[in-house]
């Protein structure tokens, strides 16, 4: 049976206060930028608002919700993928809810093991669990040597599949977080355990990984020839391990604002280009310190030259964007259209809505999160 | 027997590890760690020791030509396979030379076992976490930074253009992969031992630590706190320098080096 597409709400929840101007005096917009510009009365509004367009996506039809973690990061309020979880189940009532994801490597992954179960208990069964390794200041923040964050992140991810799997309690006799006794009493809902899911951009090991592992893979938003050669190495992998990947292995996230007229959403959409000048600007060893990437993965990149690339470091208009298909705005009918050409070239099966940034005003994406699930997607899914 | 030019590269065989090594000069022999960019070879002040020593210049595990053993991922992990480099070469009555985390390699070899060891010389040496300034960040500023913080006065560096050149893509992956190493085994404590200043204690090989005053990126003070740790060792502080006093003042370096050994 073919995979039926599921379209999914995701928002970075970002302090939209923040401008180029406040950002320009620093280093870097992450490490660097003082947390004196977070007012938490702000934040408390913010996250306010985030949670109603959580239930409202709900509601209007979307399949399911996504969300994630980021620290030191202005742009993504989130720094505990699982609180914002916890969020969701009790703000909806029948979404999915993909966490993509918890940064495993940097966290006790028994705690994080049972979390996600418990999680998975309170929704009744409506978790995806993603694994992620982080950018490489979520590994900076949180103290750990670069070099530790590739083994760290297997030992923790196949700590937490036992978790959920074997019957406790039992040794673990790992390297970075050797048990004696590990006998974690919440398990998950679902059978064998929550769907895991593994994200990436431009790096062919991740697409690896997640095939050899059997994990969908999502595409935060790559331009699409890269995405397509990402997914050829997704469905070589997959021949190698002697099974036949579909589009149930692959999802797409695409940045997407739908207005009454196309005109609105012009105007409404430039925001998707809010400070982006800055969110990764700073010296380059922030964002690839020494070690974060192995010498295999320098390897790999060595060896698959990809004519692509992602949108990162390639200056292009919001004009240029959306030609490329990287940004869609419209009305209901040119977005479906939009996503319509996706679909074919991509075939993926799921599509990831990053539907707000910076400071667009809560009642625009409101209005959107209507539109696409009360119009776009019955659209989109009759084909 | 052959006669071998100064400076040559050879390979030793430690426990099945292919070290690569260059070597040359006469006399006792002294074999000198380098820091935590990795080794630049025969370098001028090596020449200059190899007048009156047989001067052993290893790249250590990880760095350069040297593979690395899977065991080895701590600095007291590159001590130990350092000594085996030692008793590899059947050296004996050794001067050990080291400088920034190649002093910190020495120091923990000189704590773990000095009874080889003729002579100590640590030179800006990481190790040891000063108790008022800081250890500068090595790893998360960019190769410019990093030139900058090396050196106080570029303009007393012999071959400046040197360091500061363009690197072609094979010296780039050479860069990259010994910062893989030295990410491995300095960023965490950073660049220090806790416990050092207190195994240093049994250390009775006569130390000499030479320091640049201007040092930026490991400040003066950890000279004085090594000179602390170690009973009966000498600090020279060399004014005007920065952090690699045997390039940017190398005839006041090797003058210091040889005054203090001959002393002995």
């Amino acid at each position: 049976m073919a995979h039926d597409l599921e379209v999914f709400w995701f928002s970075e929840q970002p302090y939209g206060h923040v401008t180029e101007d406040d950002l320009a005096p620093y280093e870097s917009g992450r490490m660097h930028f003082p947390n004196t510009y977070f007012d938490p009365e702000k934040a408390h509004v913010l996250y306010s608002n985030y949670h109603d367009q959580y239930q409202l996506a709900d509601e209007a039809g979307f399949d399911g919700i996504m969300s994630n973690e980021h620290h030191s990061s202005y742009w993504c309020m989130k720094p505990s993928v699982n609180v914002d979880a916890a969020v969701i189940t009790q703000r909806t009532k029948r979404a999915k809810i993909a966490m993509l994801g918890n940064v495993i490597a940097v966290n006790d992954p028994v705690k994080m093991a049972e979390e996600i179960a418990m999680l998975d208990c309170i929704s009744g069964g409506r978790i995806i669990s993603g694994f992620v390794r982080g950018t490489a200041v979520e590994t900076l923040h949180a103290g750990y040597p670069p070099t530790e964050n590739r083994p760290r992140f297997e030992e923790a991810h196949d700590l937490i599949v036992k978790c959920w799997t074997e019957p406790g309690p039992f040794r673990w006799e790992g390297e970075y977080w050797p048990h004696r006794m590990v006998n974690p009493w919440v398990v998950p809902i679902q059978k064998p355990h929550p769907p895991v899911w593994f994200p990436g951009t431009g790096s062919p090991e991740s697409v690896i990984w997640a095939a050899k592992h059997r994990y969908p893979y999502m595409n935060l938003g790559s331009l699409l020839d890269l995405t397509k050669q990402l997914k050829g190495i997704y469905h070589e992998t997959a021949a190698a391990e002697g099974y036949e990947a579909g589009p149930e292995h692959f999802g797409y996230l695409i940045r997407c604002l739908v207005a009454d007229t196309d005109e609105r959403a012009q105007e409404i959409g430039r925001t998707f280009l809010w400070t982006e000048n800055h969110r990764n600007r700073g010296p380059m060893e922030f964002n690839d310190p020494p070690g974060y990437q192995s010498r295999e993965a320098l390897r790999i990149k060595m060896s698959r030259p990809l004519i692509g690339t992602g949108t990162m470091g390639r200056r292009m208009s919001y004009e240029d964007l959306q030609d490329a298909y990287n940004i869609i705005v419209g009305s209901p009918e040119t977005v479906t259209e939009k996503l319509r050409h996706i679909r074919r070239d991509l075939e993926p099966g799921y599509i990831l809505i990053y539907g707000n940034e910076g400071h667009m005003p809560h009642e625009d994406v409101m209005r959107s999160v209507e539109l696409l699930g009360t119009k776009v997607i019955p659209a989109l899914k009759e084909g | 027997m052959t006669t071998v030019q100064n400076g040559s590269r050879t390979t030793v065989n430690v426990n099945g590890t292919a070290v690569e090594m260059y070597s040359g000069g006469n006399g006792p022999p002294l074999v000198f760690f380098h820091g935590a960019g990795g080794s630049n070879g025969w370098q001028p002040y090596h020449e200059d020791l190899s007048a009156e020593y047989t001067v052993f210049v290893p790249s250590q595990p990880g760095f350069n030509g040297t593979e690395s053993p899977d065991w080895v991922k701590t600095i007291t992990d590159v001590a130990h396979f350092n000594h085996m480099f030692i008793d590899a070469l059947g050296l004996q009555d050794i001067v050990l030379m080291g400088s920034s985390m190649g002093g910190w390699v020495s120091a923990e070899m000189a704590a773990m076992d000095d009874h080889n060891i003729d002579a100590l010389v640590l030179v800006d040496a990481a190790g040891i976490r000063p108790r008022e300034g800081q250890i500068a960040e090595i790893f998360m500023v960019s190769a410019d930074t990093r030139l900058k913080q090396r050196f106080h006065d570029p303009g007393q560096v012999e071959n400046y253009e040197h360091y500061a050149r363009e690197l072609s893509p094979e010296e780039q992956l050479v860069v990259h992969s010994n910062a893989i190493m030295a990410s491995q085994l300095c960023w965490k404590p950073y660049l220090h031992n806790p416990s050092l200043p207190h195994t240093l204690s049994r250390v009775e090989t006569p130390t000499l630590i030479v320091w640049g005053n201007e040092d930026a990126i490991i400040p003066v003070e950890c000279g004085h706190l090594f000179q602390q740790a170690i009973q009966g060792s000498q600090l020279r502080i060399i004014d005007n320098c920065g952090h690699s006093p045997a390039v940017e003042k190398r005839g006041e370096f090797v003058a210091a080096v040889t005054g203090f050994l001959n002393s002995l």
